[in-house]
């Protein structure tokens, strides 16, 4: 028969009073959503700052579509702070869901700005160059991203942590890839879905990555 | 406890405190309302929590006190092995230790430590790669989370060997609505399924435990 009152095991209360100290509550998944979009634009003016803006008509014609794109990117972390919550996952549906609705938005968005934009085209060098440049350079700024929202998420408890990091990763991708519409001089429907679609992928990958270590990570320090 | 299973086909009717069946337990039961007030327990264990993240030890061992053997139980579930809970209790406690700044006062703690063990056990199933070691096969299964005195009632074998015949989902949904007293809502956000989800989950379990405690009782007859 089990003890009434059962009182921890030594070894445990052991491992717990070397590491007492007092901890800050993690805000909810939205609030904690919401801790990311400053982050994220600031993120974003150091990009553009970095970059600078391309130097026709687009970012007049484009910056709606690109705010839009950006409250994409911030639902996808909500449902992924929602994913790192023992008690507060979302309908696993619903997740599917609504990273599909993510995937085609984004697709919808880059078809309304090529055909808003002036095509424009690479200033040098060939069409297959100016991608790879722009799939790296926003890979590289998403995984930059990531890292930085990890900072918040690094302490969450997600049963999947995979598909949470992938979500992460997602959200950032999408995030800089409504930056990069802003950017990049290179309208042409190839050069935006194949390029800066591409760099969505890397980064969604990259995050369901660290996701997987962080979560294996957690399992090895006992 | 508040939720209670009644084991309906085997024809013992009172005085468990675990599984007991009751033919109204499932369909007849109103959804619990989102907004519910929280309960004295609730409250203190929140209370707790809240102390404890700010570094009472005391606190701590209250929470355990108050959480271990339930926890213990779903894990036994969940494990289906005496050993393996055990180790899988102290490794959610453990993590409940090192995530205590991840847990926010706006969640029940009850729902966030049990999501939370469901969690270490996935990661130690997915990690050690031991579905076939931890998750015996239904027919053979040892364990159930039933608590002690359920050792004195004849029919506790029988509705363990019906409870493992049934869908391990289903199963798991009807007893932590029923065994935990966990609402609908809460078991939506620890399994990652909508409410009306969890609800015919647990439906399905109940009524199938139902048929193969009725299938039993007949051949017995």
């Amino acid at each position: 028969m089990m003890d009434p009152s059962p009182k921890p095991p030594e070894a445990l209360i052991q491992a717990i009073t070397q590491d007492l100290r007092p901890v800050k509550p993690s805000p909810p998944p939205l609030p904690l959503a919401m801790r990311m979009v400053p982050l994220a634009l600031v993120f974003s003016w150091l990009i553009f700052l970095a970059m600078g803006v391309r130097r026709d008509s687009g970012p007049l014609l484009t910056w709606g579509v690109s705010s839009a794109q950006f409250v994409v990117a911030m639902a996808l972390i909500w449902i992924a702070a929602h994913e790192g919550t023992p008690a507060g996952r979302l309908p696993s549906k619903m997740v599917r869901a609504a990273s599909a609705a993510a995937f085609v938005a984004v697709v919808l968005l880059t078809l309304l700005t090529a055909s808003l934009t002036p095509p424009g085209g690479p200033a040098h060098g060939s069409p297959w160059i100016a991608g790879l440049a722009c799939g790296l350079g926003s890979t590289i700024a998403g995984a930059i991203l990531i890292l930085l929202f990890s900072w918040t998420f690094r302490k969450s408890v997600a049963a999947r942590p995979t598909v949470a990091g992938a979500l992460y990763g997602a959200g950032a991708g999408v995030a800089i890839n409504a930056d990069w519409r802003i950017i990049c001089p290179v309208s042409t429907l190839p050069h935006a879905l194949g390029a800066h679609g591409t760099a969505i992928l890397a980064t969604m990958l990259l995050g369901a990555c660290l996701g997987r270590i962080w979560g294996a990570r957690r399992l090895q320090t006992r | 406890m508040s939720g209670r299973l009644a084991c309906l086909g085997a024809g013992v009717v009172t005085g468990w405190r675990v599984l007991v069946l009751s033919t109204k337990a499932v369909t007849n039961r109103p959804p619990p309302a989102k907004t519910s007030i929280v309960s004295e327990a609730e409250r203190e264990l929140r209370d707790l929590m809240i102390r404890y993240q700010s570094g009472s030890l005391e606190a701590f061992q209250e929470i355990y006190a108050d959480l271990a053997p339930g926890v213990r139980r779903y894990l036994l579930h969940l494990a289906g092995g005496l050993q393996i809970a055990d180790d899988l209790l102290q490794e959610t406690f453990l993590q409940m230790h090192r995530s205590r700044a991840a847990y926010n006062p706006a969640y029940a703690v009850k729902p966030w430590v049990f999501g939370l063990a469901r969690n270490v056990f996935l990661m130690n199933r997915r990690a050690a790669r031991r579905w076939t070691e931890v998750h015996v096969l239904p027919g053979d299964m040892p364990e159930s989370p039933v608590l002690p005195e359920m050792d004195k009632l004849g029919c506790v074998d029988e509705v363990r060997r019906c409870l493992a015949g049934l869908a391990a989902d289903h199963v798991e949904a009807l007893l932590l609505h029923h065994e935990w007293g966990f609402s609908f809502d809460e078991i939506s956000g620890m399994l990652g399924i909508s409410a009306q989800a969890a609800r015919t989950r647990a439906s399905r379990g109940m009524a199938g435990l139902r048929a193969a405690l009725n299938q039993i009782q007949r051949a017995g007859a």
